[in-house]
């Protein structure tokens, strides 16, 4: 009973959603927009559990004294400030929660992103290598794709942006393609085992 | 040790200087160099100026945070300048919580620079959760969805939302997107199911994977990374719609030389791969 019972709602929610999307009916309308609503309500809580879990993992760290504590303090800290400020004083513009997003948020996200340029171009001189045929023809695409995607490749060549727009029109999409449809087949293909009862990992405890 | 042995071992620190310097030397002393406007730019650009004052308004979509912030904000700039500039009308929102703080700083700014009115002439919706009940449910009802604008006020008491049904009313969707929830669920959503016309910016790293959509007609035109937003910055400019600061095009001096060191160390790694290959 325990299974079977969230096992049938997900058949018949699963099936009505699929009807749903090819009648268009007010009545099926209807209830797509009933549906929609509590999808809100529903996703909500992800929120809380994401919240609870976040606080019972860095708690569970400070407490145990585990390696690098101390910044489990600052994210504990960070996450109860603005969302004490956010929600006593609001989040919009000249608020304080809108001044720490400006002035510590906004900076330490950008400056998290361009961290990467370093490690990147660290990777990429060590990683790409002409090691075969294959890695040498990604090698050369990959060039010409870097040097596509900045005014250099153009004072270079002027033919480079147009074979790195190339590149990415042709091959770059035939191969795209065979992936999407793989993945939509597989999708389409688990979606149906869940509605089916075929795949029931989603209930826990396995298989 | 070798020389060529040396050159497949180059120390990390040493990358990070000159990765360091060939960034930041041309942003002091901008190179110059000229940005040539791609075709998928263009087509972006084109389908905005097509539109205006009497057109329905433009929709953007502010997906993504401050990390991306680079690459997509000069986007959400020019796109927003050239809209008003042509006094079409706009509305924002955002499907990304840290989005709506980057579209509410575009917003204080922006719509200054040319007198434009909140209410009259742009919106903003603000972020909702949800991404796949968002996008459906505004096919069908944007004030279902959006009840209220960012600061509370009902659309319908906000002169350019008062008459939005679904997408039908909205000229264009533009999706500046650094990820997931962003272009992908517009297309998926708003562009196959609701016949909505979607035009998508997003970062250099995601470009091959919208090409395939672009390829299609799906999309109607795309903004490709810090090069993309430096294209329509500089279209908006020729065309004579802003002044403004381009901070894509300033930056694209050193994306330029910081591409370039990266290929030159790729370069030099393989050299020496090879010759110690070789001898060995």
């Amino acid at each position: 009973m325990k299974k079977r019972i969230p096992l049938l709602i997900c058949a018949v929610l699963g099936i009505f959603m699929i009807v749903q999307f090819f009648i268009p009916h007010s009545l099926s309308q209807r209830f797509f927009d009933h549906s929609f609503k509590w999808y809100i309500a529903i996703a909500g809580f992800a929120w809380i559990l994401g919240a609870g879990s976040l606080i019972k993992h860095h708690t569970d760290r400070i407490r145990r004294k585990k390696k690098r504590w101390y910044f489990s303090i600052v994210t504990l800290t960070g996450l109860t400030v603005m969302a004490v400020l956010g929600i006593f004083w609001g989040i919009r513009t000249g608020t304080l929660f809108m001044t720490f997003y400006m002035n510590i948020i906004l900076p330490l996200g950008a400056a998290m992103y361009a961290i990467l340029a370093f490690y990147m171009a660290s990777a990429a001189y060590r990683a790409f290598r002409a090691r075969s045929k294959e890695a040498t023809v990604l090698l050369i695409a990959g060039f010409v794709v870097m040097l596509g995607m900045v005014p250099f490749g153009d004072f270079i060549w002027s033919k480079i942006p147009e074979i790195a727009e190339w590149l990415l029109s042709v091959p770059n999409t035939a191969a795209k393609r065979g992936i999407i449809f793989g993945v939509a087949l597989g999708s389409v293909s688990t979606a149906l085992k869940i509605i089916l009862g075929i795949e029931r990992s989603w209930l826990g405890g396995g298989g | 040790m070798n020389i060529f042995k040396a050159l497949t071992k180059i120390p990390r620190q040493v990358i990070y200087v000159v990765i360091a310097l060939a960034v930041m030397i041309p942003l002091l002393k901008p190179i110059g160099l000229p940005i040539r406007v791609m075709s998928k730019s263009q087509q972006l650009f084109a389908a905005i100026d097509s539109l205006g004052p009497q057109s329905n308004p433009v929709l953007i979509s502010v997906d993504f945070d401050p990390q991306s912030m680079p690459e997509l904000y000069p986007m959400l700039v020019a796109v927003l300048r050239h809209c008003f500039a042509r006094d079409i009308k706009v509305i924002v929102m955002a499907l990304w919580p840290q989005g709506s703080g980057l579209a509410e700083m575009a917003l204080d700014v922006i719509p200054k620079e040319f007198n434009k009115e909140y209410g009259k002439d742009f919106a903003f919706l603000g972020y909702k959760f949800g991404v796949t009940a968002i996008l459906l449910g505004m096919g069908d009802n944007i004030k279902g969805v959006f009840p209220v604008d960012y600061h509370g006020t009902p659309l319908d008491s906000i002169e350019i939302t008062a008459d939005l049904q679904n997408y039908d009313d909205l000229s264009l969707v533009i999706t500046l997107s650094a990820g997931d929830p962003g272009w992908r669920a517009w297309l998926l959503f708003a562009q196959a199911r609701y016949s909505a016309r979607v035009g998508i910016g997003v970062t250099a790293v995601s470009a091959a994977d919208v090409y395939p959509y672009v390829e299609t007609g799906q999309v109607v035109g795309l903004l490709a990374g810090m090069k993309g937003a430096s294209e329509y910055e500089i279209l908006v400019h020729e065309h004579g719609y802003s002044e403004g600061k381009r901070t894509a095009a300033q930056g694209m001096d050193a994306q330029s030389l910081g591409h370039l060191v990266i290929m030159v160390f790729i370069i030099i790694g393989n050299i020496g791969y090879f010759v110690t290959r070789r001898k060995k």
